[in-house]
């Protein structure tokens, strides 16, 4: 392109990617930008989806900003579109329909996705997911009044979403297991305190090491609850639903053969940069390297991701600031023994 | 209105848009909806142009298209992108995801759907060659892909799909399975629109209700009048009323002649209605200029027939796929000499069908030619309408005279009489004087040049035709909207009263205190109505699609009165949209104050 008007172009319509785009605008009013996200959804509070369970369906009622929102700051937003590649080098990513476009800047915010270990694969058609507006809307579906769900893993997300089914009246049970508070890290000594915590809210904990894993997730016979999850010991375990929680994976695919460099997320410097000058990457997708650690770090949370996407943003219109993370991740127990996670912070 | 969505097809020529939007409306009425829909297409056959097939679904029969559709489907972007923003908020576009060849930024649809419209991208092309082996089905898949969505009967969609395609097993069978495919692919999707089709309405009884076009009520309005002869020559957008009548006619034992040009179709048309046989010629404009002359003689030899004439853009060949309302002047005026006729314009389908019969009464009844002035919007447009049981039109209207035992030499076929309405005599008649003179003439038909003679003649020629003003069972005039003042009141005539008459409902919901005036008989003027009408309007506004205003210009010849002309040419229908800000700016509306 021979316009003087740089062109930033943000993969992704959650809260880096809209967080990044909002600042881009303030600082640099006369550039195009614009959003390509998979999701049919214009950007909605993916926290907010226990709501569902209160009986909130219309998912206009989730959206963070109205459409006028991306008319007024010139945001062309581009939903249902798929990247399928991106060279770094002719500056151009490809869209799954071949459609080709150059950018000037490239802000890779595309998140992550809930993670599925391998040896659970098999059973995924019998799984309910909990990541888009739909999947939350299928499992109000299919879990009755008083209904019981079981929950895989049970990282945070999924605690944050059994606090709301324990309210509205389901019964919930956690097949616990090294996933159990992702992405907190609890040591084993802490760990009989958090779960005699979940147990006090009301969740039923079975551990899956002590049944001898998880065997099988299979459908419940005719006349009896719509899900089978057999264990090792051949113990088993009925429920309306059963939903994985082990965690997110970023989505980068795209990003493979891209010429940057990724380990399990996008690698990027303090300044949130990946090994491309016009390349950067905010929230669940990268790995930002901490010099405290020594090492490429994961930072989770509605406001890490959202400082991420701002710094982001900062860094491609001239700044050089390095990461400073805003959100202390530590798992707390309340005084009167609630668990308390900053991920549930949000807003 | 519980039900009222409309969905807009847009593809290329060659793409089957049309085919789908056929199939579409069959299927909606076949259900039992309401339906209007009016297709758009370039005056190629294929490959080339855009063609736009748009539908509006209801419970209730609708006036006109809606300036916004629910549904936009791209059956090609090129064509799709201009019209995107034609789909609502919340609305919902359906387009191809994916593309055979590489494409440059912004040549998929997209990339131009508002953040406030909802993207459906359908592997469409896919489906299509994993259904029937080609991707030639792809506006098939689509129509299934619009029922599965929407959870519509695909028992519907069968019927509609092999009533299309009767007696073309192969073609059913791949359309079929092309249906199916996109049926079960619509059914999987997560909606996230807001488009809700209430139950169709319960059926009536009494009057069977079809999905008919403009021309072809036109001709089922013949036919139910009992017509004997038809004349004509094929002209865009009239030729649909030949062929109709070509296929239906000799079943009842009348006949229908193509002649070598529009000439010769006028002529034999005035010969077969001084014969005494309901007879109509249907034509375009430029084949009414070319009949002009003749008309000439069936006014002066007061002779019963009619002209059906579907408007389309002009002068000369001008736009022969494009529909325009600017042969109103020739079709009141045109021709030589003071030649009145009477001009009626039916505002919808429902009312071709019923001004189709009643131009044949009035023809009789007057004893003069009727022009049924149609355009291609209305032709060529689909509407659900309710057809009585019984035809309302009566199958004889002359005032044939008693000539038993008369002397043929003293017969005063041009007597004149109290209601200006001579008895008539029809050839073979005993006693008879059967004359069909272009030469002024007397009271017995001769030739006579004298001013006394020519002065009453004219007066007569000229007064008879008021009686058509109270023709029997017939709306010469409708108000609709507010009763008593109103701040503007909106007179239109022919097929863009549809869209005055939305604008109009809208305004009022606006809390603009308004009303509606459809004219339906142009000529002669029904004055006294009009200006009751408007002498209830603070401001008057007239839009029609013409240049000139023409349909204003006459109305201001009747009534010298200042009015609003909202005159334009779009090449398509007048939009409500426009109408509608005329409406507001006349009734001191800000755009803010619409908001608020």
């Amino acid at each position: 392109m021979s316009s003087n008007v740089r062109h930033h172009i943000v993969i992704g319509s959650g809260v880096a990617g809209n967080q990044a785009a909002e600042t881009l605008r303030e600082r640099d009013p006369d550039s195009r930008i614009t959003m390509i996200t998979i999701s049919r959804l214009p950007f909605f509070n993916r926290y907010d989806l226990p709501r569902v369970f209160r009986g909130e369906r219309d998912w206009r009622r989730f959206i963070i900003y109205p459409a006028d929102y991306y008319r007024r700051n010139r945001i062309a937003l581009r939903r249902a579109t798929r990247v399928v590649g991106v060279d770094s080098t002719a500056q151009t990513l490809t869209l799954e329909h071949k459609e080709t476009i150059h950018f000037d800047s490239l802000l890779v915010a595309s998140g992550a996705g809930a993670y599925l270990p391998e040896d659970m694969s098999e059973f995924r058609p019998l799984l309910h997911g909990f990541g888009a507006f739909r999947d939350a809307i299928e499992v109000a579906d299919a879990l009755p009044k008083k209904g019981h769900a079981i929950l895989l893993g049970g990282d945070t997300i999924g605690l944050d979403l059994a606090r709301t089914l324990l309210d509205t009246g389901h019964r919930v049970t956690l097949v616990a297991g090294p996933y159990t508070f992702w992405p907190h890290e609890v040591t084993p000594e802490e760990r009989p305190k958090y779960v005699a915590a979940l147990q006090k809210m009301g969740i039923v904990v079975v551990e899956a090491q002590e049944r001898g894993g998880i065997a099988g997730v299979e459908k419940g016979a005719k006349g009896l609850a719509a899900r089978r999850i057999t264990f090792g010991n051949g113990s088993d375990l009925s429920g309306d639903v059963v939903m994985p929680f082990f965690g997110v994976a970023p989505s980068l695919d795209f990003m493979l053969g891209s010429g940057v460099d990724i380990e399990r997320g996008l690698l990027v410097s303090p300044n949130l940069r990946t090994t491309n000058e016009n390349i950067y990457a905010a929230g669940d997708v990268c790995q930002i390297w901490t010099d405290s650690e020594h090492r490429y770090c994961f930072y989770h949370g509605w406001k890490n991701v959202r400082a991420m996407g701002e710094l982001a943003a900062r860094n491609i219109t001239g700044a050089n600031e390095p990461w400073v993370p805003p959100q202390d991740e530590t798992l707390r127990l309340s005084k009167d023994g609630k668990i308390q996670s900053p991920f549930w912070e949000y807003q | 209105m519980s039900t009222d969505i409309q969905i807009a097809i847009v593809g290329s020529a060659g793409d089957g848009t049309i085919a789908a939007g056929d199939i579409l409306r069959r299927a909606m009425a076949e259900m039992g909806y309401r339906v209007i829909s009016f297709d758009l297409y370039p005056a190629e056959i294929r490959g080339f142009g855009k063609c736009i097939a748009r539908l509006r679904v209801t419970d209730e029969q609708a006036y006109s298209l809606k300036p916004r559709s629910d549904v936009l489907v791209s059956l090609d972007d090129s064509h799709a992108i201009p019209h995107v923003s034609e789909a609502r908020e919340w609305g919902a576009v359906i387009y191809e995801s994916g593309s055979v060849t590489p494409l440059a930024e912004g040549a998929h649809i997209s990339a131009h759907i508002d953040p406030g419209q909802i993207p459906y991208h359908v592997p469409i092309r896919e489906l299509s060659e994993k259904s029937t082996g080609s991707a030639r089905s792809r506006n098939i898949v689509v129509l299934g892909y619009i029922a599965g969505l929407f959870r519509l009967s695909i028992d519907g969609f069968l019927r509609a799909l092999n009533s299309k395609f009767k007696g073309k097993a192969d073609i059913a069978q791949k359309n079929e399975a092309a249906l199916r495919a996109g049926y079960e692919e619509g059914a999987r999707w997560f909606r996230l629109d807001d488009i809700d089709f209430g139950p169709p309405p319960a059926k009536g009884a009494g009057a069977t209700v079809e999905m008919i076009s403009g021309n072809a009520a036109v001709v089922r309005g013949a036919l139910d009048a009992g017509i004997d002869n038809f004349f004509g020559y094929p002209i865009t957008p009239a030729t649909s009323i030949m062929e109709r009548l070509a296929s239906e006619m000799p079943k009842r034992g009348t006949r229908l002649v193509q002649t070598e040009d529009e000439i010769a179709a006028i002529s034999a048309t005035v010969g077969a209605g001084f014969a005494g046989a309901r007879t109509a010629t249907a034509t375009s404009g430029p084949g009414l200029a070319l009949m002009s002359e003749m008309l000439g003689l069936g006014i002066i030899a007061e002779v019963p027939c009619v002209v059906f004439v579907s408007q389309r853009g002009g002068p000369s060949t001008g736009l022969p796929t494009k529909t325009e309302q600017s042969d109103l002047n020739i079709a009141v005026y045109g021709g030589h000499g003071d030649a009145p006729r009477i001009v009626i314009a039916p505002t919808n389908v429902e009312g071709c069908y019923r001004c189709a019969g009643k131009a044949f009464e009035m023809a009789e009844a007057y004893q003069t030619p009727v022009i049924l002035l149609l355009d291609l919007y209305l032709s060529n447009r689909y509407e659900t309408v309710p057809f009585p049981a019984k035809p309302p039109f009566e199958a004889d209207m002359n005032s044939y005279a008693d000539t038993r035992g008369g002397n043929a030499a003293g017969f005063k076929r041009y007597a004149l009489t109290a209601d200006n309405v001579s008895p008539r005599t029809v050839p073979g008649q005993k006693g008879g004087m059967h004359i069909a003179t272009g030469l002024e003439h007397n009271e017995l038909g001769r030739p006579n040049d004298q001013p006394d003679n020519h002065a009453a003649m004219s007066r007569k020629r000229h007064e008879k035709l008021q009686l058509a003003l109270k023709h029997p069972d017939f709306t010469h005039t409708k108000r609709f909207g507010d009763e008593g003042k109103v701040e503007v009141g909106v007179i239109a005539w022919g097929s863009t009263f549809g869209e005055a008459l939305e604008a109009m409902i809208l305004a009022r919901a606006e809390g603009i205190r308004c009303a509606a005036m459809k004219v339906v008989m142009i000529a002669p003027f029904p004055t006294e109505a009009v200006a009751a009408f408007m002498a209830d309007c603070g401001d008057v506004l007239i839009p029609e699609v013409n240049y000139q205003g023409q349909f204003a210009g006459i109305l201001q010849a009747h009534i010298p009165r200042p009015v609003t002309r909202l005159a334009r040419v779009p090449c398509e229908p007048m939009e409500v949209g426009d109408i509608l800000a005329e409406i507001r700016r006349l009734a001191g509306r800000t755009t803010e104050q619409q908001a608020a």
